[in-house]
């Protein structure tokens, strides 16, 4: 409801002189919110705070949900403030290719069903869907979360495909930090539960291998990576923006980093603020405490996950 | 899950979940399609990859989601009063995230629940229920392992309190007097989730008067 998001950040325009009574001044923040949506964020960053009264430097509440969907392999459910991804895993076995035949392979795709903001219109999927699909396809392959070689089962006839499927339930900004952390917390919580494997043609008289992975085991995940949004607009940075300020600012810095703090990737797509080396080194360090914040959210909800098993 | 101009609700049966969004009463988007007399319903089903047993991929258009999508706006539409919003749209878009037999009612209920969230006019509210007859028996609310089975599967929509039915769905062989049972036990289901529904609303409703103040 629009009226829980006020906050400290509340100033009355100065077009609109605040009597009346508290209904019409109401309508009158929120028409002037409507029409001069710049002049009223800029507004609040004049005091340093945000749309929603939160600090320039400081994230949306954060939630990882282990286990949603029972039907699938892994899967996770994170929320960034109102933002909600769900992502699930499906393991499924494929003859890998000749050129890779002791390696597995992971399938990433991130769908914007309609579901998730009124601009998305059915038919059209939202323009920003594939980008970001491809974005963190990139980002997973590349920090070698998971080894490839992990997912072989029997070198040259079988291995595994993670086929990872991220859902946006409901786009409010940050959208593809909402989907890598839903993507790291979808595998930590992945878990292979030894499948029959059954290899035709050579074994004559046997009609089933021997379990290749007979206990259930997790996948192993190395250099887990975090990412942070942050707007930049005139001389402020906004750590992770909402779909109103992204509306409104035009610039975008995403920062990838891994467990060791190195920079897995720096993604800038124009944007009219050109940002000095400076600005670059403070969204590092922004993203540094980022990822440490939601390492730590995710090992929280892990654990739990495990105390909820062995209960 | 609410945001300004959209109502949301999130729906399980058993291990069937499915969320459904609501948007409007909107401006059409389509200018040719909008009527000057009532208000237009479009509904979407969709299917999350990893909502089944196998991954499958499913294709935006495929026929089983264009006939649930007809199915569920076609039952949405007998319930909303519609000639009290001329000139604009409600969207319902259904997406299930986990999918065990059911569905359609799964997600006829949860799109009367973001209705009724969204403060859009209804006549009633429409609740909806599957029923089958497996080993001489009718069983109630089917999963996807007794609705597999190869049995009839009888799905019933009804508006509760006006006790009418608007939708009726069967496919397979029944004799006339076990048809009736079967279906007597799907509107017996029907009014039970129809109860528990209106009590969701109660309480969601006494939860927004608190935080309003009132």
């Amino acid at each position: 409801m629009a009226t829980t998001a006020r906050g400290g950040g509340e100033r009355e325009p100065a077009a609109g002189s605040g009597g009346g009574g508290g209904a019409a001044a109401e309508m009158e923040v929120e028409a002037y919110r409507r029409l001069f949506p710049v002049a009223y964020f800029e507004r609040h960053l004049r005091e340093s705070v945000r749309l929603d009264a939160r600090p320039l430097a400081s994230p949306r509440d954060t939630s990882v949900a282990l286990g949603l969907v029972g039907s699938a392999d892994g899967s996770a459910l994170v929320k960034f403030g109102d933002t909600t991804m769900v992502a699930a895993i499906k393991l499924e076995v494929m003859t890998p290719p000749a050129e890779s035949s002791d390696e597995g392979s992971v399938a990433v795709d991130f769908y914007m069903p309609p579901i998730c903001s009124p601009t998305v219109r059915p038919g059209r999927s939202a323009e920003v869907a594939p980008v970001i699909s491809k974005q963190l396809s990139d980002v997973i392959m590349s920090s070698g979360m998971i080894n490839l070689k992990d997912l072989c089962l029997i070198n040259g006839k079988a291995s595994w495909i993670a086929y990872l499927d991220i859902y946006c339930l409901n786009a409010d900004g940050s959208l593809f930090d909402a989907a890598l952390v839903s993507a790291v917390a979808a595998f930590t919580h992945c878990i292979d539960d030894g499948r029959v494997v059954t290899v035709p043609g050579e074994l004559e008289g046997k009609t089933k291998l021997p379990l290749v992975n007979k206990d259930k085991r997790k996948l192993m995940l190395n250099n887990v990576p975090f990412s942070l949004t942050c707007g930049l607009h005139k001389e402020h940075i906004l750590v992770d923006p909402t779909a109103e300020e992204e509306s409104i600012i035009e610039t975008f810095v995403t920062v990838v980093l891994d467990t060791l703090g190195r920079v897995v990737s720096v993604y800038k797509p124009g944007g009219s603020v050109l940002a000095y080396t400076s600005i670059l080194k403070e969204c590092i360090t922004l993203a540094k405490r980022r990822a440490q914040q939601l390492r730590n959210i995710l090992n929280e909800s892990v654990s739990a996950m495990e105390v909820d098993k062995s209960s | 899950m609410q945001r300004s101009s959209v109502s949301s609700a999130l729906f399980e049966m058993g291990n069937t979940r499915v969320i459904v969004a609501v948007y409007g009463p909107r401006e059409v988007q389509n200018k040719s399609q909008q009527n000057n007399n009532q208000a237009l319903v479009r509904c979407e089903y969709s299917m999350a990859n990893f909502s089944t047993g196998d991954r499958t991929r499913r294709q935006k258009g495929d026929r089983r989601s264009t006939e649930i999508s007809l199915v569920i706006r076609q039952t949405m539409e007998a319930s909303i009063l519609t000639h009290l919003m001329p000139r604009s749209q409600i969207d319902i878009f259904v997406q299930v995230l986990q999918a065990d037999g059911g569905t359609r009612s799964a997600c006829i209920n949860a799109a009367t629940l973001a209705l009724a969230d969204a403060g859009i006019p209804m006549r009633d509210i429409v609740t909806s229920c599957t029923a089958g007859y497996l080993c001489s028996t009718p069983l109630l609310d089917l999963n996807y392992v007794e609705d597999s089975a190869g049995g009839p599967d009888v799905t019933v929509g009804i508006l509760s309190k006006m006790d009418k039915v608007t939708l009726l769905q069967m496919d397979a062989k029944l004799p006339m007097d076990i048809f009736e049972n079967v279906m007597q036990l799907a509107i017996e289901g029907c009014k039970a989730i129809a109860n528990y529904i209106r009590e969701v609303l109660l309480e969601n409703t006494k939860q927004l008067e608190s935080r309003r103040g009132g």
